[in-house]
């Protein structure tokens, strides 16, 4: 395959870069790949190794194994550490550790925070990243929003930070109500 | 239950498409998911026909056009046309309860209900067009999450059966038909190549499959941490990229491998026009040269969509649909040999 920046040598690492405001990601021949670090200035997540692989991210990219294989090792390292008489079970569908790791496939939704620790590990190991970069069904964005505010509008009347309380009261109402376009009452 | 299967992916190519000598197909596909019910493998049948329900009467208010139907409704030849049309997977064709399909009138647009997911909404289109395909499958996408609460979560997207599939839940893939490259023994280094660029490569079946005809679907391996336009992007810049040197590599076949080239053609020629007894598999690769040929209009009296459409209809559910009766294996390579020697009677090799 050839380098995606000068199409002439051939491509041997990948790269993340931002175009147009966009991440994406290419693949390139050493020498375009040490033109675009010296440009490019690490960003805070990259800085901290956020949504890199463990292992050094500019070394190129190693064979992906199996997603089985992913899935068993994710596991095994959290496994270890968990209690080996407790047998982990979904809340919503019953399903347990062991029949998901059989199967590869989850019960339900409810699945990914009942495993979250060791889906967590399988999900960056699969995809280089833990966060959703894409579309959003305007329901259930619109429910996640909510449920946000009403949690800072709680802990903004613990904290007895009453105007801050006052806003997003207003910013409840206008979900409620999204034609309304007044200030406070 | 009969349908009219002339909207299977292979058999619409009707005009001149850039790229399709290469590409055959493409296709874009979005896992979703029913919030607070069991994904298909662990639902019970009655979860499974609720939730068929439930997408069936979304379908029928938002895309009233669509056909639905459990699959159970088909008979076993139309279940094989479905699948060798490439509409719906294996693992669908042998779910019993629940498992159902719904299809657009001109077969742009197909969703698999309960397959590995609740739904996978897929768009296809001709040549390497995947942006034609990703706007086809998100249009009813959208349409669709206004009847359904999908289970979605803002770290982790569209929550899927398969961690593999989670967050965009798109998978975007396209059919490359690549001899040239396997004649000049390259096929390889350009597979190892598209694996470490994070691509999945697999046979014309998916997953699983073999590269019969060495027609390969390539496709992301990545759903979470770029958008869907980004991933769609990039798919396509790859396999443009293949297709480019899958060109270079017949052109070089004709000019310094001339005799590798004509041989190939020449044998699977003579094999068509008389074989007697020809496997799926067997005819596949024997197809696969004459598509070559064709396409380099090295053969007289075929094109490569007359090529596609006979890869199609020489298939098990097709020929038996196109005869009218149940054939056992042994009748079916029988009738595919006779089928094939009649229609590519009249060939032949220019040079």
């Amino acid at each position: 395959m050839k380098c995606e920046l000068c199409h002439k040598a051939e491509a041997e690492k990948a790269i993340r870069r931002s175009v147009e405001g966009e991440e994406q990601e290419l693949y390139v021949c050493g020498s375009c790949a040490q033109e675009v670090s010296r440009e490019k200035k690490p960003s805070p997540a990259e800085a901290s190794g956020e949504t890199q692989r463990p292992s050094s991210p500019e070394a190129g990219l190693p064979p992906l194994p199996l997603m089985g294989m992913i899935l068993d090792a994710a596991f095994e390292i959290v496994g270890r550490a968990a209690n080996p008489q407790a047998e982990q079970t979904c809340p919503a569908c019953g399903i347990t550790r062991t029949e998901y790791r059989k199967s590869s496939r989850l019960g339900c939704p409810a699945c990914y925070e009942a495993f979250a620790k060791e889906l967590d590990a399988a999900v960056l190991e699969m995809h280089r990243s833990l966060q959703h970069a894409g579309k959003s069904p305007a329901k259930a964005r619109a429910a996640w929003q909510r449920q946000q505010i009403e949690k800072a509008l709680d802990e903004a009347v613990k904290g007895q930070r009453y105007e801050e309380a006052i806003d997003l009261r207003d910013r409840l109402r206008r979900l409620d109500h999204p034609e309304t376009q007044g200030g406070p009452t | 239950m009969i349908l009219n299967f002339e909207a299977g992916i292979l058999s619409k190519k009707a005009r001149e498409v850039p790229n399709s000598d290469i590409a055959l197909s493409c296709r874009v596909r979005l896992a979703r998911n029913l919030s607070g019910a069991r994904f298909p493998d662990w639902a019970t049948e009655r979860d499974r026909e609720r939730v068929f329900a439930q997408v069936r009467d979304a379908l029928k208010a938002e895309a009233p056009e669509f056909r639905v139907e459990p699959v159970a409704v088909y008979e076993e030849q139309e279940r094989e046309i479905l699948y060798e049309s490439h509409l719906i997977s294996k693992d669908l064709l042998e779910r019993a309860a629940g498992g159902g399909v719904a299809v657009a009138p001109d077969g742009s647009v197909c969703v698999m209900i309960n397959e590995e997911d609740h739904l996978r909404i897929q768009g296809f289109a001709d040549g390497l067009d995947m942006e034609a395909a990703w706007r086809a499958a998100d249009a009813l996408d959208t349409r669709l999450e206004s009847h359904l609460e999908y289970a979605w979560s803002p770290r982790l997207g569209y929550l899927t059966a398969c961690p593999s599939n989670v967050g965009t839940g798109l998978r975007a893939s396209a059919m490359l038909h690549l001899l040239g490259l396997r004649l000049l023994g390259e096929l390889d280094a350009v597979v190892r190549g598209l694996e470490r660029m994070r691509l999945l490569v697999r046979g014309i079946g998916g997953e699983g499959s073999e590269a019969a005809g060495q027609i390969y679907q390539i496709s992301n391996m990545d759903s979470l941490g770029l958008d869907e336009r980004a991933i769609v992007g990039r798919v396509s810049r790859i396999c443009a990229e293949v297709v480019r040197q899958e060109q270079n590599a017949r052109v070089r076949l004709i000019q310094e491998s001339p005799l590798i080239l004509t041989d190939c053609l020449a044998r699977s020629l003579s094999v068509l026009q008389n074989a007697r007894l020809l496997a799926t598999s067997e005819a596949l690769e024997f197809l696969s040269a004459m598509r070559l040929g064709a396409s380099l209009g090295l053969f007289s009296r075929i094109k490569v969509p007359e090529v596609d459409k006979l890869i199609l209809t020489m298939q098990p559910g097709h020929l038996q649909k196109g005869s009218g009766l149940t054939l056992t294996s042994d009748e079916r390579d029988e009738m595919r040999a006779e089928y094939l020697s009649r229609k590519v009677a009249n060939v032949k090799l220019k040079c």
